[in-house]
């Protein structure tokens, strides 16, 4: 076992003048739930995006898995394949398609349009992908259209799909916004029973979910680690209660 | 497979049967197989319709399902056309040529009748020698691997370098377009080796079968078109069912979460581009020779925004309404501008259709898209739903 | 290349004409003196025969003497004689000038002016033929160029400049000082210097003359200096002594020279296939040419054994083919020797020549980028609304063509009832932006609001709008072509020199597009409006929730866009016809101006229009002959730019391109 799963060292990304992430290192380790803070612009999307592969950082280095392969340069879905699953912010499910056929989208299997193509249905395929629905409690909504389903389904199906793909580092950007407490609580529990056979990275807004998650905590201000740690710890980090916290709590 | 294939998209089923009852019944009412209600004009013009359904279906799949809007297809068509004219028009004027220079009393050499047939075909744009791109006009076998290959070729390279960049939307169908444009003001010229604005012509005539009168090969056309229909029509509905129509129809509706999946979105749209494009090369290969003729204009951006106009009032993603579109806009179409519909008297102003049906196209297809997305095919919804 | 060649041949017979003309003035004078012969009329009966019948080759002596005499008199008589307006009274056989009316002529004395009228019996018009009114004309020269009229001398100097022969050269110079007036006194030194460079008698003069001669461009200087150089294609065993340009590698084109030598008569012509197919067929013997069957005569290795057959029998001459052709190249020079003999004056020609052509080619390197910059002003019109609407609304408006078009015809609605075309332009320019700004309302109102967020559907809906307009236009116009007319003013074009020139509309047109540039910025820099254009461009949430209402900025955007494509609609009916298709003619260009340019960005879109103008005319240079051609590489341009720049020249950058 590796002590660490992704590494990220030294990335800076500048928009027209505006750094965007400024020098942040940061690391993971192959199994274990952590969450990551920060205001708004701290650069946690853009941090998740460098890791994806939607954007190329301007210097910097992100080095993955035991062969310590950089991900700059591979397309998001060498990346993907390689074992990085990323949840957006806003539920994003194919609507138009039944949660089956969602789950089946992304369950681990060759991705080639001719393997594709000529993909044939297996019982081991229909058995994960009962075993994920029942993971996410969308069993009895498998024939559903995805549309249909409710906002909190909706990010549980997109929680589903990561888990088929079976990353071996999943990224979820705000999972909880837009659920009730008892969705919330449900979705805590999914993401911790994930976390202990690989890396699962929230990044949250929601104090009150991030203290659910029980988990270390790293915070960004401004491109770069602030602080890391309990979130006890980084609570009581006055610079993080004069940039965030505080203002938080006002 | 093939059963539950069928067996789980029961509209193949029922497209199949219908295309089949209206092929026999177009055959039993034939001049050359039937009782001559239908003149032969009548089954060209039918023939020609299925070749533009086969289109439409390759639309659909690119537009409906891929969502990219291809403004681009009716070259390909165009390209398949060209392809099998070269080696229609080659055939027949050898025929000719060999039969005037039989009566000579010195038998011809291969130059001079390599010369002549040359003096006939590019005579109207000032030449006789044959461009290096007739190579193979001589040969049936490697003309129809052209319909197949060069809009296969063509759609390829292009689509590699638009989908590579991550072109998409509305700019990747101007580019499309401004392929088209390219390809057809570069058949325009004279010096394009395929006759310029001229064109190909007399395709009609089938080179062995000219003894057969026109009646018999239409409605033999008029068969393969619908053959092609047919076996199109599953080639699509197989392609686009099952998990690659999910991984299409994903790209269609967010190509980011597909590509965060873990899937090559340039791979897929690339091969549904291809395909398509192919498809659309035969089509247009079975419809020229139905028309007769085939010349630049054809290629014509236009052409391609109409297609996508027949689809989307038919219905897109859904196959069968790409038909429907195709069929209707297209039989419409000649009805109205054919002077077939009346003219309407209004007292002060006379509508006449052939005037005034553009008019009307243009704006029907402003009320479709803003009433009525989901086209003709949409009230097939009301029908299947039902009992469900 | 024929025509100077033709006249350079007939060059020889004048270089002493002048020498002659001064002996022979002088001689008269002289005469002139002792037999005091003071009236033109006795000097005509004197040489009656000639005057009546000339000829080309002795009517110069006559002439001469006329001159000579240096009565008043003579031009007048000249000119009339030239226009066949001298009879001659066929009793008495003198001449007078007659016009003709009803039967009668009235006839002017020659000498005294005195009128009289005869009836037109008895009286022979004489009609001088071409050749000798040429002589006649020539002799005028010396008169007209001294003439008080200045009207005459000019149009002295432009037969000059139409027909330049070595006698026109010592009256020309002997004019010169003489001359008042500026402008024709730069236009004589300047036809002096072009005479002197092909006539003049001293060949260091001539050299001096083709010397000045490189410091111009003018299309009559060129002439000029390749007239001089005009060869004339020759073929011999062996070069000849003579002023030879270039001698030529036969092989470079055997068949053509192989021509020449045939019709030098140094050669047969080669036995054609056709001829060897005459042949054959003219030798049929019991089915067999030469003992080979008919039959097999379908190849050309069959033919020529039974040809060689029928040459060896003497039925037919030797078959002359490839390898004779090139034995009779090989033994022949074949060279284009000038027609000037002396290679000074032939190399100093040269040599001004490639000067003066260098000089033209960077005059034609301002003139395409003038061109290149006035094609781009007309593409920017026309793409600069297109840009607005796609850039703030991410809308593609396919019916803005039909805008460019409803703009120009209403131009042209507006010329038919105002007949001032001045007045017409300046009212056509704000009526078009109020009825294309109302239709792009309309549109936006009806239509788009509907559509945002499905981009492909506000494509086919434009388009949908598009066809149903053109086909409107159609049904109202007509199909054929309307005219939409510049003011007079605007006619003709702003010549800077023979190479680089401009029409005054394009310049227009030029100024038009910097106005409206100008205006789009100030809009959207210094306007309230423009203001929130660019915030919801930005960000259309946040705008609204600053309390800008993006639905009313959309309308207002999709009008000034469409606005602006009626007042390019009228720039482009002015240069170009006005059809109910000239939208779609400019829309995919526009598109392209737009893409390339980057979106939502004015000086993109102003870089779009220069690069494809540029480039269009650039590639159009490299093939002048084929704008179709010009079109296809530039699209192709453009998609491979695509490649490279997907977002345009001037892109946006950050997290607002993303998406």
């Amino acid at each position: 076992m590796i002590a660490t799963l992704l590494e990220v060292s030294g990335v800076t990304v500048t928009f027209d003048g505006f750094r965007a992430i400024n020098n942040l290192s940061i690391q993971f380790p192959p199994t274990g739930l952590r969450a990551i803070i920060g205001p708004n612009g701290a650069g946690k999307t853009t941090f998740m995006d460098i890791v994806t592969g939607k954007t190329k950082p301007d210097e910097g280095r992100v080095v993955w898995g035991e062969e310590n392969i950089s991900l700059l340069g591979l397309s998001e879905s060498d990346i993907a394949m390689r074992g990085i699953g990323r949840k957006f912010q806003k539920p994003t499910v194919f609507e138009a398609q039944t949660v089956r056929q969602n789950l089946a989208m992304a369950l681990k299997n060759p991705r080639g349009p001719f393997a594709v193509l000529t993909h044939r249905k297996t019982a081991e395929n229909a058995a994960k992908i009962d075993a994920i629905a029942a993971e996410i409690g969308l069993t009895d909504s498998l024939t559903r259209i995805a549309g249909e389903l409710s906002h909190g389904q909706k990010q549980w199906l997109e929680i589903g799909m990561l888990l088929a793909q079976d990353p071996r580092l999943l990224l979820v950007d705000e999972p909880a916004a837009g659920m009730t407490v008892e969705e919330r609580e449900k979705t805590t529990d999914i993401l911790r029973r994930a976390a202990k056979t690989r890396s699962v990275v929230v990044v949250e807004h929601d104090m009150e979910f991030v203290r659910r998650l029980d988990c270390k905590v790293t915070v960004l201000h401004e491109g770069a680690v602030l602080a890391e740690g309990s979130l006890d710890h980084v609570a009581s980090n006055q610079t993080v209660i004069d940039v965030y916290l505080g203002r938080g709590h006002a | 497979m093939h059963n539950s294939f069928i067996a789980r998209n029961p509209s193949v089923l029922w497209f199949l049967a219908a295309l089949g009852l209206f092929t026999f019944g177009v055959t039993l009412l034939s001049e050359a197989t039937g009782i001559g209600l239908i003149s032969t004009s009548f089954v060209k013009t039918l023939g020609k319709t299925l070749c533009l359904c086969l289109i439409a279906i390759a639309m659909d799949v690119v537009w409906g399902y891929c969502g990219i809007l291809s403004l681009g297809h009716f070259a390909f068509f165009g390209i398949g056309g060209y392809a099998i004219g070269m080696w229609l028009m080659y055939a027949r004027t050898e025929t000719i040529v060999l039969s005037s220079l039989a009566g000579q009393t010195i038998p011809a050499t291969p130059q001079e009748i390599s010369d002549a047939i040359g003096n006939q075909i590019f005579g109207v744009v000032g030449s006789s020698e044959f461009p290096l791109i007739w190579a193979f006009s001589d040969s049936l076998v490697l003309q129809l691997a052209m319909v197949v290959l060069i809009p296969g070729l063509l759609a390829l390279v292009f689509g590699w370098l638009a989908f590579r960049s991550r072109v998409t939307g509305v700019y990747l169908s101007i580019l499309t377009q401004a392929m088209t444009l390219a390809l057809s003001l570069y058949l325009f010229q004279n010096d394009s080796g395929l006759r310029g604005n001229n064109g190909l012509s007399g395709l009609q005539n089938i080179p062995g079968f000219e003894a057969t009168p026109q009646a018999t090969i239409s409605i033999i056309f008029f068969l393969a078109s619908a053959f092609a229909l047919g076996a199109g029509y599953v080639f699509f509905a197989w392609v686009i069912s099952g998990k690659m129509g999910s991984v299409v129809q994903g790209i269609r509706d967010n190509e980011a979460r597909v590509r965060f999946l873990g899937y090559q979105v340039e791979g897929y749209k690339l091969f549904i581009f291809t395909i398509t494009a192919i498809v659309s090369g035969i089509a247009g290969a079975l419809y020229y020779p139905q028309a007769g003729i085939i010349n630049p204009g054809e290629i014509a951006p236009i052409a391609s925004i109409y297609l996508a106009v027949w689809v989307a009032i038919g219905g897109r993603g859904r196959l069968y309404g790409a038909v429907i579109g195709a069929a209707f806009v297209s039989l419409l179409s000649s009805w109205f501008t054919g002077g077939g519909a009346p003219d309407i008297n209004l007292g002060f102003y006379t509508i006449q259709w052939t005037d005034w049906w553009l008019v009307l196209l243009g704006l029907s297809f402003v009320i479709v898209t803003l009433y009525f997305p989901k086209g003709i095919g949409g009230l097939f919804d009301y029908l299947v739903r039902k009992p469900s | 290349m024929g025509g100077a060649t033709i006249r350079a041949a007939t060059l020889p017979k004048y270089p002493e004409f002048p020498m002659r003309l001064l002996l022979s003035a002088l001689f008269f004078m002289l005469s002139a003196l002792a037999s005091s012969a003071q009236d033109l009329q006795s000097l005509l009966q004197e040489n009656a025969a000639q005057i009546a019948k000339p000829s080309r080759t002795s009517i110069g002596i006559v002439l001469d003497q006329m001159v000579a005499t240096g009565l008043p008199q003579v031009p007048a008589f000249l000119e009339e004689w030239s226009d066949k307006n001298v009879w001659q009274d066929e009793a008495t056989g003198l001449f007078y000038i007659a016009t003709e009316g009803d039967d009668v002529l009235t006839l002017t004395d020659i000498d005294t002016g005195a009128q009289t009228t005869a009836p037109v019996d008895g009286f022979q018009q004489l009609k001088p033929n071409g050749g000798v009114r040429r002589v006649i004309g020539t002799a005028l020269v010396q008169f007209q160029l001294i003439d008080p009229d200045t009207t005459r001398r000019t149009a002295a100097l432009e037969s000059i400049a139409r027909r330049p022969e070595a006698s026109q050269l010592a009256p020309l110079i002997a004019s010169l000082d003489g001359e008042a007036d500026p402008v024709l006194r730069t236009r004589k030194a300047n036809l002096i210097t072009i005479l002197s460079a092909r006539f003049a008698e001293d060949p260091a003069d001539r050299i001096a003359a083709i010397e000045k001669l490189a410091q111009e461009t003018s299309v009559e200087t060129r002439a000029v200096l390749n007239q001089i150089l005009a060869t004339k294609p020759g073929v011999a065993t062996e070069l000849p002594e003579a002023n030879i340009a270039v001698q030529h590698d036969p092989m470079t084109d055997p068949d053509g020279f192989y021509a020449a030598l045939v019709a030098a008569d140094l050669a047969q012509p080669l036995t054609t296939p056709a001829a060897i197919r005459a042949a054959m067929e003219a030798h049929i013997v019991d089915g067999r040419v030469g003992d080979v069957p008919v039959a097999q005569l379908h190849t050309d290795a069959a033919r020529a054994r039974a040809y060689a057959a029928l040459a060896a029998a003497g039925t037919v001459p030797p078959l002359l083919g490839e390898p004779e052709r090139n034995n009779a190249l090989r033994s022949h020079v074949f060279y284009d020797a000038y027609i000037e003999d002396d290679p000074a004056i032939t190399a100093a020609a040269r040599r001004a020549l490639d000067q003066v052509e260098n000089a033209v080619a960077l005059a034609q390197t301002v003139d395409l980028g003038l061109d290149a910059l006035s094609l781009a002003s007309i593409y920017f019109l026309a793409a600069i609304g297109l840009a607005i609407t796609f850039g703030v609304m991410g809308v593609i408006n396919m019916a803005h063509g039909e805008f460019i078009m409803m703009g120009a015809y209403t131009g042209y609605v507006i010329q038919l009832f105002i007949p001032d075309y001045t007045i017409a332009i300046l009212v056509a320019l704000p009526v078009a932006f109020a009825i294309t700004f109302a239709a792009g309302v309309t549109m936006e109102r009806l239509v788009i609001r509907h559509l945002y967020h499905r981009p492909l559907e506000t494509l086919l809906a434009t388009f949908g709008i598009s066809i149903a307009l053109q086909q409107l236009a159609k049904n109202i116009f007509g199909t054929q072509a309307r005219p939409l007319t510049s003011p007079a003013w605007l006619d003709g074009a702003w010549i800077i020199s023979d190479v680089i020139q401009i029409s005054y509309i394009r310049i227009a047109i030029f100024f038009m597009a910097l106005f409206f540039l100008a205006l789009i910025l100030y809009i959207l820099k210094r306007t309230r409006l423009g203001l929130e254009v660019r915030a919801v461009t930005q960000n259309p949430g946040m705008a609204a929730s600053m309390g800008i209402n993006p639905d009313r900025i959309n309308m207002l955007t999709f009008g000034l866009g469409s606005g602006i494509a009626g007042i390019a609609g009228v720039a482009i009916g002015l240069y170009a016809k006005v059809t109910s298709e000239m939208g779609a003619d400019y829309i995919v260009q526009s598109f392209m101006t737009v893409v390339v340019g980057g979106v939502g960005n004015v000086w993109g879109t102003l870089a779009g229009a220069s690069l494809i103008g540029g480039l269009q005319k650039g590639i159009e240079w490299f093939n002048p002959s084929n704008t179709l051609a010009a079109q296809t590489y530039m699209i192709l341009f453009i998609i491979l730019f695509i490649q490279f720049r997907p977002k345009g020249i001037v892109a946006l950058k950050g997290r607002a391109a993303a998406d």
